[in-house]
């Protein structure tokens, strides 16, 4: 059975065209009768699964749907049209630490990150100590994360994305998180992650990571699939798409 | 069960960030309400204090209502603010986005809580006794909070919408401070007037409120029957509308 099942998916964009959002504009335009509303299809039609142990990079320029796609995967934007079917616990590692608060310390905001990604608030509260290590924040733990280095931050919203095995990753550019020395370790343990069967969507400009990463691509192009397959083959087309 | 976690942590959250911004820290939730009173109770007593109906206190009377508008202005507009204001997590992680909006008016309700302390003591002061019924003050401030969480979930998905919502609803608010009777008695209105604030249903969880504190009002039984119908009801058309709206509105976020 496939971790994700992405089934003709489509998702459209409203946009009112009038020229902010305004409430009393908007009501002068109804009355007369001006209310003009545009769609913009971000994803048209899209289709793929992916398998325990798969990680599927997705391509394509800026505005393609990327972005919009790793959303909907996360459940955080509804479809238009079509399913997204995911069985097992999602990481989303996109923009880590949205939930973080510079006023609140270091392990508050663990917790807290925690529990939105819907993790139990006591098993957190154990591993508090253990996140913290492996971030190389120990010390820090009990002070407000507005005194941490921004490295610091980013290490630690990393540790605690993946302090739990989930089974679906979804990944937006995040491989390059603190110093080298981090990298190698979470690099490894994102792999670590994949060997224990964790299914991957990785959306990435590195065509290098891309290449030694993946196990398939996808190139989207105006929020159509313009090719999907072996990695290699889709980057050199991508990349010829550009010459 | 994990929603109830995440409540809990966002309430508390809300007021720990609250109070650490303030110098005074909780003592400003004790003192704010105390402060405010006595400056009305300056200006007003004079004109409403003899108007009122005989046992009838205006200083516990006026602090009842400055508590109660007090809970209503900040919590429908914290609750509003609550899912537009953490857009950057529910564009990243998937939540049910009405557990913010029920947490700010429930922070809201811990806020009015601790507000009951400065009135028990101006209900000692004007030489009134608290009553058996003290404790339906948390009933009425539940009720409350649920009618809150319930207009800010319509509320929050306009706020996304249009930006001049913001501004809407705090002279909307001013309005609904005018009509219902906060710091005058509703015996100086005339007869037409009366009828409105009559109609206003927060005149009920008012009079609720200052009958159960020290027995300062008239609670009857058509105003506890508005404080629950008005209750249970605005949550759930608020989550209905709410949910309706919602998947058009998160990608604006």
């Amino acid at each position: 059975m496939a971790v994700i099942e992405v089934k003709n998916v489509q998702l459209t964009y409203r946009v009112l065209m009038n020229r902010t959002g305004s409430l009393k504009e908007l009501f002068r335009d109804a009355i007369k009768g001006r209310v003009r509303i545009n769609n913009y299809v971000a994803l048209d039609d899209v289709s793929f699964s992916v398998d325990k142990g798969e990680v599927v990079a997705v391509l394509g320029k800026n505005g393609a749907g990327k972005s919009t796609l790793l959303k909907v995967l996360a459940r955080v934007l509804p479809p238009t049209a079509g399913s997204v079917t995911i069985n097992g616990k999602i990481a989303p590692m996109i923009e880590l630490g949205a939930g973080f608060h510079p006023e609140l310390t270091g392990a508050e905001n663990v917790v807290f990150y925690s529990t939105l990604m819907g993790r139990d608030i006591k098993k957190t509260k154990a591993k508090l100590f253990e996140i913290g290590e492996w971030a190389g924040v120990t010390d820090h733990m009990n002070f407000p994360l507005r005194t941490f280095s921004s490295g610091m931050v980013a290490r630690l919203a990393f540790a605690t994305a993946t302090s739990e095995t989930s089974e679906v990753l979804l990944v937006d550019e995040i491989l390059s998180v603190g110093d080298a020395n981090f990298q190698e370790k979470s690099r490894n343990r994102m792999n670590e992650m994949i060997r224990n069967g964790a299914a991957v969507v990785l959306v990435s400009h590195d065509m290098n990571a891309v290449r030694t990463l993946a196990t398939r691509a996808i190139w989207l192009e105006r929020g159509k699939v313009k090719m999907s397959g072996d990695p290699e083959q889709v980057v050199s087309a991508y990349e010829k798409s550009f010459q | 069960m994990q929603s109830l976690q995440l409540i809990r942590l966002l309430v508390g959250r809300e007021l720990t960030l609250r109070y650490k911004r303030s110098v005074l820290g909780i003592g400003w939730t004790l003192l704010n309400p105390m402060l405010t009173s006595f400056i009305l109770w300056i200006v007003f007593s004079f004109i409403f204090a003899s108007r009122l109906p005989d046992g009838t206190q205006y200083a516990p009377y006026l602090m009842a209502g400055v508590l109660f508008i007090n809970f209503i202005n900040q919590g429908i507009q914290a609750a509003a603010e609550a899912i537009a204001g953490n857009g950057a997590i529910l564009t990243k992680v998937y939540v049910n986005p009405q557990i913010f909006t029920i947490s700010a008016a429930l922070a809201s309700l811990t806020n009015f809580a601790i507000g009951m302390i400065p009135l028990t003591i101006v209900i000692y002061i004007s030489g009134q006794t608290l009553v058996w019924t003290f404790p339906l003050v948390f009933v009425v401030g539940f009720f409350l909070a649920l009618l809150i969480a319930g207009i800010g979930l319509i509320l929050s998905i306009m706020y996304i919408r249009f930006d001049d919502t913001r501004n809407i609803v705090i002279l909307l608010l001013m309005i609904l401070n005018y009509v219902t009777p906060i710091f005058y008695p509703i015996g100086i209105l005339g007869e037409r007037m009366q009828k409105i604030v009559n109609l206003n249903p927060l005149t009920s969880y008012a009079d609720c409120l200052r009958w159960a504190a020290s027995n300062n009002a008239n609670a009857t039984l058509l105003d506890w029957t508005v404080v629950i119908v008005t209750g249970f009801l605005s949550p759930i058309i608020g989550s209905l509308v709410f949910r309706k709206f919602w998947p058009r509105t998160v990608a604006m976020l």
